[in-house]
């Protein structure tokens, strides 16, 4: 039974993906458009001349970094959760709308011209927060009406929310002023800004690593859900309890995600998938590996964004849609032959 | 004990009536086929008894207890389900997916134990499935993927099976196989056992007892030999049908105006 899920074989497996992951945190840090000597940063901040490599490497570099990391696994492990519970494997994180939710959040934000902070969150973070959680509850809420069971009026709702307020962000796109707008913009393609509080990715990293681990708990139901309601019914799953925790637990990281760093595509849709080729879909599995190389594949993006043009930085959302989007061809290909020809 | 009864249960959808004042009571250990017209309300009635759905009127008694009353997993320890012939979405293998139906028995621990897995996989040999354990489901026939669906509901160990047109994507030898598995359940290990049918032949080949359902809420009750018969065929689904005998049941021949041996105006 090769394909069966051993607690060995998982362990073995998160290992590998967990080396991987520091490997590339280790080779990003050090990229970047001021080369960074890793052994002379090591020597520590203790000596008396100001060591200039050491405060790049902690101050600026290892929080985005970390930043990068935490976004990518909240993303991925949220295009798991929502591509299992839809059965759909095009939905990503942001399907329920909270992309758009987020997004008039900040934009609300910005031309009001809040400035205050809370928590280390900036204003335009905060109301990209809310923004984000309430358009789920909202979407989740519309979705209930349509009927218990059936995702596809969730979808829907998710689908008509998502352009109705994208809609509303262009009509305040063309009517706000031309300093606001690339702030605004800038975030919309997703960039990591420097984190300015440490705590703030202590509290991001948790929310995170909780998540993860609560779903990994719920792999299994999540494996029968897969199936569709009916099937999943039958084999003694709470539907609707599983359903409302996956969703809430997927839509607070993905909200987190997007309060930190905008909108960065592909990494919730095209991670889940890749890891599902390589190591197969059962989620107790599926769910950990896919946060880990989210988080090394974020990493990497946001250190080509660093370099392709430096000094200036990219937007990391653009790199992820370059790199994704040839990607996800590829996967999209492989999909429809196996409709074709994979069973008779 | 009686395991299931339906006490003068309605139920239907907007204005029409699907399942009028339906009374029935199925014995443990019995085969029952339920046949019909489309929109006569069979698959309905098996969601009633999933638990999907609810009763407009009246109640259904699992062991005495209303159905209602029992949770996900006390229903998932009684009835397992095989659903039509479908391809699922994301690529489980075949012993994955039999093992899922283990998984409500100890919810909250991540992993199967060695349990779990043996009787997985007698319900693989017992459906004759062993032999490509290890294949997605993408990857092997609709009637060898229907057999996993059995075994997976059978490493559900229920007394219960319920059936939605288990066999109606497959052919001949494939359905004829699938009720031979379940009659052969049925008789060693007393399965109850409820199937949603449009095969009337093999209802009378397999099966103890019919529920007809006809539109509009009517149903009859019985054995193959009183509810199938040529006149309530005809009147139920309102075609001309040809009844003759194998050896000891009957069977039927749906005749149309443009059959061959249609019949004299």
């Amino acid at each position: 039974m090769k394909h069966l899920l051993t607690p060995g074989k998982l362990a073995w497996r998160l290992t590998l993906a967990g080396g991987l992951l520091l490997a590339v945190m280790a080779a990003c840090v050090c990229i970047g458009s001021e080369p960074v000597s890793l052994r002379k940063a090591m020597q520590g901040a203790a000596v008396e001349t100001p060591n200039i490599d050491y405060e790049i490497l902690m101050c600026v570099r290892l929080p985005k970094v970390l930043l990068a990391a935490i976004v990518g696994a909240a993303l991925a492990c949220a295009g798991v959760v929502f591509q299992a519970i839809l059965r759909n494997p095009l939905a990503d994180p942001y399907i329920l709308g909270i992309s758009s939710g987020a997004g008039l959040g900040s934009m609300l934000a910005v031309m009001m011209g809040w400035m205050w902070t809370l928590a280390g969150l900036s204003a335009m973070m905060t109301a990209a927060f809310i923004g984000a959680m309430a358009t789920v509850w909202l979407v989740w809420w519309i979705g209930r009406l349509t009927g218990r069971t059936q995702t596809t009026g969730l979808l829907l709702a998710g689908v008509v929310v998502n352009a109705f307020f994208s809609a509303v962000i262009m009509f305040l796109t063309s009517i706000i002023k031309a300093s606001h707008l690339q702030t605004t913009l800038f975030w919309l393609m997703g960039s990591f800004a420097e984190p300015e509080k440490m705590n703030l990715l202590w509290v991001a990293g948790s929310i995170c690593v909780l998540g993860i681990g609560f779903l990994m708990l719920l792999g299994r139901r999540l494996n029968s859900l897969s199936f569709g309601p009916e099937e999943a019914r039958s084999m003694g799953v709470p539907i609707e309890q599983t359903c409302f925790l996956a969703f809430g637990c997927a839509a607070l990281m993905t909200s987190v995600a997007v309060s930190l760093s905008g909108l960065i595509g592909f990494v919730g849709l095209i991670v889940p998938h890749a890891v599902r080729l390589a190591a197969g879909p059962d989620h107790r599995q599926l769910l950990p590996l896919s946060a880990l190389v989210g988080a090394a594949f974020l990493v990497i993006a946001d250190a080509a964004a660093r370099v392709v043009v430096a000094p200036a930085i990219l937007p990391v959302g653009v790199i992820t849609a370059l790199a994704g989007g040839p990607f996800f061809l590829i996967l999209l290909i492989r999909y429809t032959k196996n409709i074709h020809w994979g069973c008779s | 004990m009686n395991r299931v009864e339906f006490q003068n249960v309605t139920f239907g959808y907007e204005k029409t009536p699907v399942l009028r004042e339906l009374s029935l009571t199925v014995q443990t250990g019995s085969f029952w086929a339920i046949v019909g017209p489309n929109g006569s309300g069979k698959t309905t009635f098996l969601r009633m008894l999933d638990g999907q759905l609810k009763p407009q009127a009246g109640e259904i008694l699992v062991e005495g207890r209303p159905l209602s009353s029992w949770s996900f997993r006390q229903r998932a320890e009684k009835m397992s389900l095989v659903r039509q012939e479908f391809v699922p979405v994301f690529g489980y293998s075949v012993f994955e997916t039999v093992l899922m139906a283990r998984s409500f028995r100890r919810e909250w621990s991540l992993f199967e134990n060695a349990v779990d897995r043996s009787i997985a996989k007698a319900a693989l040999a017992a459906t004759d499935t062993l032999k490509f354990a290890d294949r997605t489901l993408g990857q092997i026939s609709g009637g060898e993927r229907q057999r996993v669906f059995l075994a997976r509901a059978l490493a559900q160990e229920t007394p219960m099976l319920l059936l939605d047109e288990p066999t109606s994507h497959l052919d001949l030898k494939h359905q004829i196989r699938i009720f031979d598995l379940l009659r052969q359940m049925q008789i060693e290990q007393g399965k109850t056992i409820l199937l949603v049918t449009h095969d009337l032949n093999l209802a009378c080949q397999y099966c103890d007892r019919v529920l007809l359902l006809g539109t509009d809420g009517a149903y009859i009750q019985g054995t193959p030999q009183t509810v199938l018969n040529c006149r309530q065929i005809e009147e139920i689904f309102e075609i001309k049908v040809f009844q003759g005998t194998v050896r000891r049941e009957k069977f039927f021949v749906p005749l149309g105006h443009y059959s061959k041996d249609a019949p004299p105006k």
